[in-house]
């Protein structure tokens, strides 16, 4: 596998051209760059991301599954990058810089931690790769954008650190009413038990009362939003690259989890009609916290000009990330994504609605049956046929 | 990796028959079902987790939405709520889960007057070439 590998990263090696100095403006997560006068911002932003890539050596996932993640972790790693983004967001805010060889907060220690190669850690490849059992992924097995965000949003329960609220936003649909009660669950018991009986309500509230006291008031759970998509069969459909290249504009932003066809890819920007991307496709030796519970952190981040690949070139199966702090962030973001659904040039990838249209809840649509005494009346007309038609009736 | 499901049908159902024959097809339909929309759903060839559904042919009354329509779908193939599906129409754009049929049918009615639509979940990724040597994990 060694010979494999290193192959590999030979031929990955000589690909970092320098940054184009283009009058066209840089997006990198939602914060504009020139490339002319601006150079060192964007290497500084680029190389402040958590950069996560193949590792070797590290122990054995199970107990006695593979050491090594070269040529299966790449949608792993790139699930692991969008959620550090978002991690970093919330602890340690979207200004925050990296430098080489300074001393950190005690914030992105404990980031940096959640993602080590190990059992233990919150969000590592062995917790990813396990978890993704119960989506019918055995170890070592691909993942798709979707596989990656379904097991994120169930390992982020775990988190009681950051208390995060994942959603990840299935059908191309995004439910305001769903987002605002899966960050404010509060609210909802609230509202549901205004209606009953007075005494549990009075329950209710003392009991709000006394859990406020305790902690901070809860506002809002940080909320991450993974919006998995297809926007063509083989190819990327051109009417989407539009409102692609505005997810990278808005303040929101965490990016884009995809790849070209077999390498997955962590896209954090773009560049005229280029995407900016970082590359898991690297493996480096697993690193172990010393006993200081310092973590040699250089690895982590992408000290090269970052990787850029034509937009059109993009594989179509994606899921798109973005980071809302507070409610109003939330608020926002859904007007921005209202504004843009009405551009003529910008075809929407997804829907923003109010609520669930109260008939996909309802119990009568799932009993939608063929209607038999069409399908007799039917009969004479295609006796001749090889297949007929499946008649739908509400 | 499930193995592919066998293909009933080679071809797409535009190539087995005649633009004549299916204009024919669905005048016929449409005057026996005003209401009903002629709607062809077929699985993309190279898709590797969805199975196969029995009909690719169905009737749809005009104000189901596409949210209902794909309800129906999903269902028919138990997938879990948590499982990728996507529905382009004609093969390039997804469809809006808000609209009701006619409206789709509106859009994107093709000539011979059936609205086709492809099914899809998504890709994985991951290198063909170190995955051989990772295939006895």
């Amino acid at each position: 596998m060694d010979a494999a590998t290193l192959t590999y990263d030979t031929l990955r090696f000589g690909e970092f051209e320098d940054f184009p100095e283009t009058e066209e403006p840089v997006w990198i997560l939602g914060q504009e760059y020139s490339a002319i006068t601006e150079r060192d911002e964007i290497l500084s932003d680029v190389s402040s991301r958590l950069w996560f890539t193949y590792r070797k050596n590290f122990p054995p996932i199970g107990g006695t599954g593979p050491t090594c993640d070269t040529g299966w972790g790449c949608m792993l790693r790139c699930g692991q990058m969008i959620l550090g983004q978002a991690l970093v967001c919330q602890h340690l805010g979207r200004d925050w810089r990296w430098a080489k060889g300074k001393r950190q907060k005690e914030d992105y220690n404990r980031i940096l931690n959640a993602f080590l190669d190990r059992k233990d850690c919150c969000y590592s490849l062995h917790q990813i790769a396990q978890m993704g059992v119960g989506e019918g992924k055995s170890i070592g097995q691909w993942y798709g954008p979707n596989t990656v965000a379904q097991v994120l949003k169930k390992l982020s329960t775990f988190d009681s650190w950051s208390q995060l609220a994942v959603h990840v936003a299935m059908d191309n649909t995004v439910v305001i009413e769903e987002i605002k009660r899966l960050c404010m669950p509060w609210l909802d018991y609230a509202g549901a038990t205004a209606f009953s009986d007075p005494d549990v309500v009075r329950e209710v509230n003392g009991y709000a009362e006394g859990a406020c006291a305790l902690e901070e008031p809860a506002v809002w759970k940080p909320l991450v939003l993974l919006i998995p998509l297809r926007l063509g069969l083989s190819d990327i459909n051109e009417a989407y690259i539009e409102t692609l290249k505005h997810c990278f504009m808005m303040p929101q932003s965490l990016g884009v989890i995809g790849g070209k066809p077999n390498s997955a890819h962590y896209f954090i920007g773009y560049v005229g009609e280029e995407l900016v991307y970082l590359d898991p496709h690297t493996t480096q030796p697993s690193v172990e916290p010393c006993d200081s519970g310092q973590i040699s952190d250089d690895s982590y981040h992408c000290q090269h000009p970052p990787c850029r690949m034509q937009i059109r070139d993009l594989d179509p199966s994606i899921a798109v990330g973005f980071f809302c702090k507070s409610e109003d962030d939330f608020d926002e973001w859904c007007m921005c994504i209202r504004k843009l659904s009405g551009r003529r040039n910008a075809l929407p990838m997804f829907e923003l609605v109010d609520r669930q249209p109260s008939h996909f809840t309802s119990a009568d649509v799932l009993n939608l049956t063929p209607d038999f005494s069409d399908s007799d009346r039917l009969e004479r007309f295609f006796d001749s046929e090889d297949e007929e038609f499946e008649i739908l009736s509400l | 990796m499930p193995p592919l499901d066998k293909c009933p049908h080679a071809k797409p159902f535009k190539q087995r028959k005649s633009l004549a024959t299916r204009m024919e097809e669905v005048a016929g339909i449409r005057a026996k079902f005003p209401t009903k929309i002629p709607v062809i759903v077929e699985r993309y060839p190279k898709e590797k987790y969805l199975p196969l559904l029995d009909k690719t042919k169905f009737l749809v009354p005009q104000e189901l939405t596409m949210t209902q329509f794909i309800t129906i779908i999903r269902n028919r193939m138990s997938l879990m709520p948590s499982q990728a599906f996507y529905l382009l129409v004609n093969n390039t754009s997804l469809a809006s889960m808000s609209q009701i049929m006619t409206e789709v049918y509106r859009d994107h009615k093709d000539e011979d007057g059936f609205l086709y639509m492809t099914y899809a979940s998504q890709e994985m990724f991951g290198s063909i070439v170190a995955n051989f040597f990772n295939i006895d994990f």
